[in-house]
């Protein structure tokens, strides 16, 4: 028997569906098209025939592409348990504290640093870590440190770009957190707390287990974040000194809008969607069983 | 066709926004022409060749048409906006304009080409771009407007422009598609005051000294002798990395075409680049134009190679702390002589404009590149590539960094400072990455040379350059 069609509920969603086609889907599969062809766009006499494969093999034995692509993994290192560490603190503070004003106020300040566009904080960036002028190294040299070329030598300029990222990010996590922590029940939370007391138990058997969901979504999140993390790190040192902070999206930009080979940026993109969704969904798998145990 | 056209750039603007990966959209496919559109039609024409040529009167059929300019953020382009009113006053034309960072413009105006869409018409278009825009026909050559009676100024005088402006900036295999609008030379500037405490009263006249001489004396207190913008980018690869590389004998490319970082004079230079080194702040592989021009004019540094255009900073009391010291040089000689760099931008007519905004667009730049204007665009702040404007006895008392800029064009002048081809974006890229590696100790001069040459010989391979399917032009 066929069921009835809903008209309505057909009409009300159609609009939602049209728009995700024409802005998600489509467009994906036309990075994928360009992806298997010759497309330079500044050699429009060079044509832009199917090239199979060409352009993810090269994009594979490319040692520059690999190489950014473990810069971007050690940015992510730094970074994301960082964020994941201070955020849970400030978030456990925010929640366990008896002043309400203070959770109020606390509460605007952590969206302050998300709302700020990349590029802004990347000019922060520049006159906080500024060897001569910079604050970071006037407050060091209040206690004796020599200035530090923060933006001038490799490793400072990785550290610097990571610290800009924890400042950022750092407060998203927090609310994430704290939106985990809202979830535990007062009975539960009572009950836990004659049982564990205040302490490391009482986080680990009571507040835990309501956290890893939104761990789950800080980790795709945050994944996805830093493998398009483009202007920040483009303004801060423009993937210098050398190739030092050259993270994977600072990579591709400049194959796409530099050289604009978009046959093979197109090839770069559609692998790191790749390793996206791979790495997404071994968080889903890995954190979910955590909760299930 | 128009819908194909709309379809690919919808694509290439959702492809941005929708994919995580943001930074590798795909702008639109359709091919630049090989040939610029037909000409505008003549309008007026039989009006002006009856009377005498007035700007008014030639911009009567384009009253009311806008346009917009690529505009930087940059001396030169607030002195036009600055002169902009009387142009549009005279003309009823409209200017709009957009500043953008220098790092985005090429890219912008690609895009814009590559898509057709003319959103500018008005082209910014670098010493190192004109190759590109023109063999693309992304420019229309100006022989259309300044042939044109009704168009052209009697005045407009393109014999005028120092030659080697017109010919880096606005010709491109012998046919002009820019005026020189925005004109740059390497100038030594150097903080007077620093220099005569140090017991010097005139500024080094070669690289050697600086370096041997001068570096030692004035690297002191947490100040430095000299700063040479090194970041990564067009900065490295033009202001830092050619700029060491001919005052030493050496090139980019020999006369058979061939990539010539691993010769011995290009080596000289770079090996030199390191030892100066010692004498510049240490973070020096960040320092952009910006950093640079106000290390200076904070006085932490005695002496910096800029560009021309950055006057305005040194001599303003709101931005400079050295108004009283400042001085002016020809940059330093090397082994082969002074070797200035050259850089500059010309303004253009985009293919992609309507007839009417071209020709409108052709009367702004013919006004503001005109002698006429040449005085005005330079108390304003701009440096103009008219030769006549440096003959004026009161300007050249006003700026007294004319006389080294009018030396470094007449004289010592090299057009290909940094090859003009379609290829140097490309080539840059990679001497951007690699001169900062090598300016870190990452990788020697030697290696980093060779591993250029290889490189960059494969671009120009790859380009048809050596099977002869191009030719060898810089």
């Amino acid at each position: 028997m066929l069921r009835r069609v809903n008209w309505p509920a057909v009409a009300l969603i159609t609009p939602a569906v049209i728009a995700l086609l024409a802005v998600g889907i489509y467009p994906l599969l036309f990075v994928l098209d360009v992806s298997l062809r010759q497309y330079q766009l500044t050699k429009p006499y060079l044509g832009t025939d199917y090239v199979g494969l060409q352009n993810y093999l090269s994009v594979l034995n490319d040692g520059l592409f690999w190489g950014s692509l473990g810069r971007t993994a050690l940015f992510f290192l730094l970074a994301v348990p960082a964020e994941v560490v201070l955020g849970t603190l400030i978030a456990l503070f925010v929640d366990g504290t008896r002043c309400r004003l203070c959770s109020a106020v606390l509460r605007v300040m952590l969206v302050l640093p998300i709302a700020m566009t990349p590029t802004v904080t990347g000019l922060i960036g520049r006159l906080l870590f500024n060897r001569d002028f910079g604050l970071v190294n006037y407050l060091l040299s209040l206690v004796g440190v020599e200035p530090i070329a923060w933006l001038g030598e490799p490793e400072p300029a990785m550290i610097t770009i990571a610290l800009m990222d924890i400042w950022q990010w750092t407060p998203f996590v927090a609310l994430v957190m704290l939106s985990g922590l809202a979830l535990v029940p007062q009975d539960v939370r009572e009950s836990g707390h004659l049982d564990a007391g205040y302490g490391w138990h009482f986080f680990r058997n009571i507040q835990m287990p309501y956290l890893l969901p939104g761990l789950t979504a800080v980790l795709i999140l945050r994944t996805v974040d830093i493998l398009k993390l483009f202007d920040m790190v483009f303004v801060l040192t423009r993937g210098g000194p050398g190739v030092s902070t050259e993270l994977v999206s600072v990579y591709i930009q400049r194959v796409g809008f530099r050289i604009f080979d978009m046959g093979v940026a197109s090839a770069q993109a559609i692998l790191l969607l790749v390793l996206c969704i791979v790495l997404s969904r071994a968080y889903v798998r890995f954190f979910y069983r955590q909760i299930e145990a | 066709m128009q819908l194909s056209r709309l379809s690919i750039k919808l694509s290439s603007a959702f492809a941005l926004g929708s994919l995580v990966l943001a930074a590798c959209a795909t702008p639109p496919a359709t091919p630049a022409p090989t040939q610029p559109p037909a000409a505008p039609p003549a309008q007026g024409g039989t009006t002006q060749q009856t009377g005498e040529w007035s700007l008014a009167k030639a911009a009567e059929p384009y009253r009311g048409t806008s346009i917009k300019c690529v505009f930087l953020d940059r001396p030169g382009y607030r002195a036009a906006i600055q002169l902009l009113p009387e142009f549009e006053s005279i003309t009823g034309i409209d200017v709009q304009w957009e500043t953008m960072p220098y790092e985005n413009s090429r890219e912008k105006q690609v895009l814009d080409f590559t898509g057709q869409t003319g959103n500018y018409d008005c082209i910014l278009i670098d010493v190192v771009w004109i190759g590109e825009f023109a063999s693309s026909g992304w420019v229309v050559p100006l022989e259309k407007f300044y042939k044109d009676p009704a168009l052209a100024d009697p005045k407009l005088n393109l014999e005028g422009f120092f030659p080697i402006l017109l010919e880096s900036f606005g010709t491109w295999n012998g046919v002009i598609y820019g005026l020189p609008f925005d004109n740059y030379s390497g100038v030594l500037f150097y903080n007077r005051c620093m220099l005569e405490e140090a017991g010097f009263k005139e500024p080094p006249k070669t690289w050697q000294e600086l370096k041997d001489v001068y570096g030692p004396a004035l690297t002191k207190d947490g100040k430095y002798a000299f700063a040479l913008q090194s970041r990564r980018g067009e900065t490295q690869s033009a202001d830092s990395f050619m700029r060491m590389i001919w005052p030493f004998g050496g090139s980019l490319l020999d006369e058979n075409f061939e990539p010539n970082l691993s010769s011995e004079k290009s080596l000289a230079g770079l090996r030199f680049r390191q030892e100066l080194m010692k004498y510049m702040p240490p973070d020096i592989v960040e320092w952009d134009h910006d950093e640079t021009v106000q290390a200076l004019a904070q006085g932490k540094v005695a002496m910096i190679t800029e560009w021309s255009a950055f006057n305005a900073y040194f001599t303003d009391p709101t931005t400079s702390k050295i108004t009283d010291c400042i001085g002016y040089a020809v940059e330093p000689a090397g082994p082969a002589g002074p070797k200035p760099a050259l850089g500059g931008f010309s303004l253009g007519v985009s293919a992609f404009s309507s007839p009417e905004k071209q020709a409108a667009t052709w009367l702004f730049i013919q006004w503001i590149t005109s002698e006429e204007k040449a005085k005005d665009y330079i108390r304003a702040g701009g440096v103009s590539g008219r030769m006549s404007a440096y003959e004026d006895e009161e300007l050249r008392k006003q700026y007294p960094y004319f006389e080294p800029l009018v030396v470094s064009w007449k004289e010592y002048g090299n057009p290909i400072f940094r090859p003009r081809f379609p290829e140097w974006p490309a080539i840059s890229e990679l001497i951007a990455q690699t001169g900062t590696e090598m300016m870190l100790g990452r990788i020697s001069v030697e290696e980093g040379a060779k591993l250029l040459d290889q490189q960059i010989r494969e671009i120009l391979d790859k380009a048809g350059y050596y099977s002869g399917k191009k030719p060898k032009l810089q």
